[in-house]
């Protein structure tokens, strides 16, 4: 009788044991089930605020490509940038000096250097016309602009890699009498081309038309460099 | 007969609302030793029909079943082999033929 019993408590564990064993496992599927349905619930979710988020920016995309095509801001913008970077020829009130070598000779024993142009002469008249508030300069119908140089090649001169001989005609626009005075300070520019007899013809026409860069500006090493302030503002965050 | 029931209600009672979960690699295992235990009792139920039913096999039996059911799925998890699909096949298949025992059993009885 007592094994009997003994025997019928070990039956009962045993069964106990099976049923929570089938308890565990139909939970355990539930759960992954209620899993399963709560994440494709959530993605659902998601995936509707994305889809709304996407009409949204494609109406705003519509809109701003729709309101770009008359952006009249936006283009005078571009034309003013163009005038400052010489792309387009500019005309106004202003001075021209045409300047030519000296017709004095070198005296023997003299260098005769001296009695010709040279590219800091240039350089000193570009600077003082700058200096006194030229808008536009060309030299012999080269337009100058941020990339441009004035230098000795040979006999010539080269601005923008183009060669020309004298004379030099520089146009500049501007208050005409600012320009002309600069030029013409006592102990300036004119008067030091006058000491060597170089020939300097200086007028005020009532136009002054210059040409446009005719060159092509590429940036082969340099770009734009990401916005600071922005740059900064980001990795502070 | 009515122990045994008794067992199954009181641990399916005490197993939901004990808070265990199982992972889904650890619930492969529990299905298959489960699979093994469901074979076991339905093995003894066979052979209390037909008379030669012995408790200390059943017991022993039921627990080494699941044990090593468990325990070679487990080494087939750690190779990459899917042995909790053969042995739920292998068990389901007893289990039914057991199933169908019993039945003729029943039939005969």
């Amino acid at each position: 009788m007592l094994a009997n019993k003994h025997a019928k408590i070990m039956l009962l564990i045993v069964f106990a044991i099976l049923g929570f064993m089938i308890a565990t496992q139909i939970k355990t599927t539930e759960r992954q089930k209620t899993i399963n349905v709560q994440r494709a619930e959530e993605l659902t979710e998601r995936l509707r605020d994305v889809e709304q988020q996407r009409d949204e920016l494609a109406k705003e995309v519509e809109r701003l490509q729709a309101a770009s095509g008359s952006d009249e801001a936006l283009e005078s913008e571009v034309e003013r940038l163009k005038e400052f970077a010489g792309e387009v020829p500019l005309e106004g009130k202003g001075i021209q000096l045409i300047l030519d070598d000296s017709k004095v000779t070198a005296q023997v024993g003299e260098n005769p250097n001296l009695y010709i142009i040279h590219d800091d002469d240039l350089l000193r008249v570009i600077n003082e016309l700058r200096a006194a508030g030229a808008e536009a300069i060309s030299i012999n119908g080269e337009r100058l602009v941020s990339t441009s140089e004035i230098r000795c090649a040979g006999p010539t001169l080269s601005v923008n890699n183009n060669r020309s001989a004298p004379p030099y005609v520089i146009l500049a626009i501007g208050n005409p009498s600012n320009l002309a005075s600069a030029l013409k300070l006592r102990g300036g520019v004119l008067d030091t081309f006058k000491f060597w007899g170089i020939q300097a013809d200086l007028t005020q026409p009532e136009v002054v038309k210059v040409p446009a860069f005719k060159g092509r500006r590429i940036f082969e090493y340099a770009q734009a460099a990401p916005d600071e302030d922005k740059a900064a503002k980001e990795g502070g965050k | 007969m009515l122990y045994a029931l008794a067992g199954v209600i009181i641990g399916f009672i005490a197993g939901w609302y004990f808070p265990l979960y199982l992972p889904l690699e650890y619930g492969r295992l529990l299905s298959v030793s489960l699979m093994a235990a469901l074979d076991t009792v339905f093995g003894g139920i066979r052979s209390s029909m037909e008379g030669k039913y012995d408790n200390f096999v059943f017991i022993t039996g039921f627990f080494t079943n699941a044990v090593m059911a468990a325990f070679v799925c487990y080494s087939g998890l750690l190779m990459g082999i899917d042995l909790y699909m053969v042995g739920i096949l292998i068990f389901g298949m007893r289990i039914f033929n057991n199933l169908a025992a019993i039945r003729h059993l029943f039939l005969k009885k």
